[in-house]
Formats: C-alpha cells, structure tokens, sequence
C-alpha cells in the first residue's frame, strides 16, 4: 500500500511529531499528549491507505474530527445507557450510536426502523472493514494515561487504633497532625494575645479618660472646675518656666475639649485686670502691706484662694456669653482679692518680676489673639 | 454480553447476526487497532462513558478507524482526481511534485460529505513540506 519512501518519511514525521508533543507538553500540559497520540495514530491510518506526506493542519484537522468522533460516540452510547436506565454502556448502546453517526452517509438497512441492532448495517461494515484493512498496531507503547497520583489519606482514629484525644472528636476522623505541627502557632497566638493584653489597658486609660471629660462637660459646672485646675496650673507652669513655652501648651491645649477656649478667654479677662492691677500696684508701690499679709498667713491662703477662682470661674463661664465688659467689671472686685492672694502665694524673693513678667505674656498674648 | 460470546446461539436468522457479531467482538480481542486503546479510553471517560469490557474500547477504536479511513480515502481520491487534471505537458515538470499529499483543500471536501464544515483560511501559511525534516513547526 505505501511504498518504502513513503514509510521512511512518515516515521520520522511521526517522530519529529512526537518530539514535538514532548515539547509542547511542557509547555502546554493538559491534552496535549492526547492529540499528539491521536495524530500519529491518524498519521497511520493515512500511510496504510497510501498518502506519501501531509500537510500538518490537515493532520491536526483530521486527528480533532477523529477525537471528536470518539467522544460523540461515548457520549450518544452513554445517553443510550442513561435512557435504558443504565450507567454503564453495552454494546448495543454503541451501535445505537454508530447508527446515528452512520446515518449521514446511510447503510444497508437504514430505512428499516425496527431491524435488529445485532444485524446492523454499520456493524457488518466495521466487520468488512477490519478483515480488509491491514493491522497496523500503533507506532509507539503508550502508558495509560492522564496519570492520576494516587492520594494516600491518612489514617483515621480507628484506624490507627488510637483514641481521639477528646471525647467530642469521634474515631471516624483522621487523626491530627503532630501537635510540633502547630504547637508554633498556639504560642504566637498567645504572644499575640499578651500583647492586646498589654495594649488594651491603654486604650482603656485612653477611653476612660476621655469618656471622664465627656461625663464631666455633660454634667458642666464640674467641667469647668476640671479645666480650670488645669488651666490654672498651667498658667502657674508658664508664669514660672519661659514664657515662650507658655504658648505651645496652651495651643497643645485647645485640643482636650470645649471648654479650654472660654478658659483661656477667661484668662485673657483676667490677665487684662491682672496686669492693671500689677501697673497698680507698680504705680502705688503697695507691696509692703501684701507682702506682710502673705507672711502671716500664706499655708491657709492657698486652699481659700483655690475655692474663690473655681467660684468665681463658675460665674464667669455661666455669664460668659453677655460680653467681656460687664463680666470683667463684675469679676473686678473678686479678682483684686484674689490676685492679691495669688501675688503672695508666689515667690516671695522676686514676686515683682514675677508680676511683671506674667503681664507682659498676658498682654502678649491679649495682641495676638485681637 | 459476556453471556453473548460465550454461549453460540443455533444458527437461525437472527441468531446468525448474534453469532456474527458475538465472533466479531471475540476477534477483537485479538486485533489491535491503529488508533491505541488508552487514547480511546482517554476520550471515553472524558465524555462519560462507562465500561470495563476492553472489546467495547476495540469496537469504537475500530468504528473510528474506520471512520477516518473513509474520509482519508475521500480525501485521496480528491487528491488523485486534481493531479490527473493537470495539463500532461506539464506534468513532466511537475512530477517531482506528484507525491500523494494529505492537503486540507482533499481533506476539507471528503469531510464536507460527512457533515464536517471544514474551512481554512486562503492565505494560511502551510508548507507541503512541513515536518519532512522535523523543522520547528509554524503556522
């Protein structure tokens, strides 16, 4: 049927082809293997029947129809199975399926719609077709294929003949994995636990405190005695360290809550009067007689003097929204008294510059502000 | 089916084509068709099918076979029939060229008759001498 040429050349096509699905394999996977058998197979059948060479895309064509043809077979045969109620296919189910192939082209007793499947005219072709057609077997020993790796499980409880470790996990189950396995894991959890441990009272702090101030502006009169501590201890804290310093804590201090701005515009009252008063007090010379009363009673004086600001910072945040005059007009006799005791609470040995300078940050800031 | 080969039925009308296909099926146990029965087994699975008996494999190896036997033959046909048509004057010329080669213009018209729309494209790039010299294939 083929002469020797033709043999010669379509073996080292078929090898050539071969390397060729090796290559592409690689590249490729999935069925690449499969086509490259199905056209060396369809390579042979072509050279049993006397073709000399080929072109490769009718090679691929006509190996795809092939395939194409084995799988509509399985799938008429299989739903021919399905139909007679059956999952597994028999002969009959696949010459059921030749017929429907076969009917494009028609066979011998096509037209007879209730003639025997055994006697089939597609069958007694196939039949004539193999006693004629020369056995050529397959070029290449080909392993079965696609390979499956076989999963190995692992083994139950019941099976390794081993008791669960607690009473909930029934012996059915796979038995766990070394706990070295994830023994790691648990201790980082817990590290990682430890350290929200170490976190979460912060955040507590954090919240607590915040939610103190809210509370203490909520209930208002207490809030404002709150800032004003602060505040007065600030003020205290700036008049003693540089007054440059002053500025940023205060502006640091906006951001606590509310009611730091009319504390500081209260401020801003007082340091105007203060800083009268200390002009006063410049321009009269009456120091003396403060600075005998402070001598005389100044451990007392402090905690009457903490009792007059918070009173009288109450008032002021309370009368506040009228306007700066008449509140500064009102305060005017509180604050002398207290500014007095204030003046001798500090330091005794250089109380004027103290004066002095507080003023000079009070007017300051006084510019800046208008 | 096993029932089938083993016990020959009497010979009589049917029975006859039982007996002949009973044989038929027997006999390929012993024929080994082109087309290997892993590939077949291979697309078989893929479409669903289910059956242990390796002669049912052998039977759509052989069907298939046969299959792409007739369109192969069509297809030489085809092939033979354009190159007689070829002016004798210049088939001298072109002796060297009168090798049977499987092209998809044959192979496109035997599978039009099998109910396969085959059609490439005019200016496909195929060389006839495509794999001879196991050359990296481009298309």
């Amino acid at each position: 049927m083929s002469d020797g040429v033709g043999k010669d050349s379509l073996k080292g096509l078929t090898e050539g082809e071969n390397q060729q699905s090796n290559r592409k394999k690689k590249k490729l996977g999935t069925d690449e293997f499969a086509q490259a058998v199905a056209r060396i197979a369809v390579a042979q059948v072509c050279e049993g029947l006397g073709f000399q060479s080929f072109n490769q895309s009718a090679l691929d064509v006509l190996a795809d129809v092939g395939v194409r043809y084995i799988r509509d077979i399985g799938k008429t045969a299989c739903s021919y199975a399905n139909l007679a109620n059956r999952s597994q296919c028999n002969v009959f189910d696949v010459i059921q399926g030749l017929e429907d192939f076969g009917s494009v082209q028609g066979f011998p007793g096509a037209s007879d719609l209730n003639h025997c499947l055994l006697g089939s005219g597609v069958v007694r072709d196939v039949i004539r077709y193999v006693a004629q057609a020369e056995e050529i077997p397959f070029a290449y020993s080909i392993p079965a294929f696609p390979v499956v790796k076989e999963r190995i499980f692992s083994p139950s409880y019941a099976q390794a003949e081993e008791n669960p470790p607690d009473e909930h996990i029934p012996s059915w189950l796979p038995k766990f994995p070394d706990p070295d396995t994830y023994a790691d894991k648990d201790s980082e959890t817990e590290v990682a636990n430890k350290i929200l441990l170490v976190e979460e009272p912060d955040a507590t702090v954090e919240r607590s405190s915040s939610s103190m101030h809210r509370r203490l502006i909520c209930n208002g009169s207490e809030a404002g005695v709150v800032v004003d501590k602060v505040d007065a201890a600030k003020v205290k804290l700036a008049a003693e360290s540089n007054p440059f310093l002053a500025q940023p804590l205060q502006f640091g201090e906006k951001d606590v809550l509310l009611p730091v701005v009319p504390a500081k515009l209260l401020e801003e009252t007082l340091g105007y009067h203060r800083s009268r008063k200390v002009l006063d007090n410049h321009l009269s010379k009456s120091m003396p007689s403060t600075n005998e009363a402070a001598s005389n009673n100044a451990p007392c004086e402090t905690e009457d003097r903490r009792n007059i600001l918070f009173n009288e910072r109450q008032n002021v945040h309370f009368k506040f929204g009228n306007s700066k005059k008449s509140v500064g007009t009102g305060m005017c006799s509180q604050t002398e008294g207290s500014e007095k005791n204030s003046l001798w609470f500090g330091d005794d040995c250089d109380g004027e510059d103290e004066k002095k300078r507080t003023a000079e940050k009070v007017l300051r800031e006084n510019m800046e502000i208008h | 089916m096993n029932g089938q080969t083993s016990h020959p039925q009497p010979k009589d009308g049917r029975h006859d084509d039982d007996a002949a296909l009973t044989e038929f099926l027997a006999s390929l146990m012993d024929y080994t068709p082109t087309i290997p029965d892993e590939l077949v087994e291979h697309y078989l699975a893929k479409s669903g099918f289910q059956c242990p008996d390796i002669r049912l494999t052998r039977l759509v190896a052989v069907a298939t076979q046969k299959f792409i036997a007739d369109v192969a033959t069509d297809a030489l046909q085809q092939c033979k029939a354009r190159q007689s048509t070829i002016i004798k004057d210049k088939r001298d010329k072109q002796q060297k060229d009168k090798r049977l080669i499987l092209t998809m213009e044959d192979l496109s018209k035997a599978l039009s008759e099998y109910g396969v729309n085959v059609k490439h494209q005019e200016y496909f790039a195929d060389t006839p001498s495509a794999g001879l010299d196991s050359p990296p294939r481009d298309e």
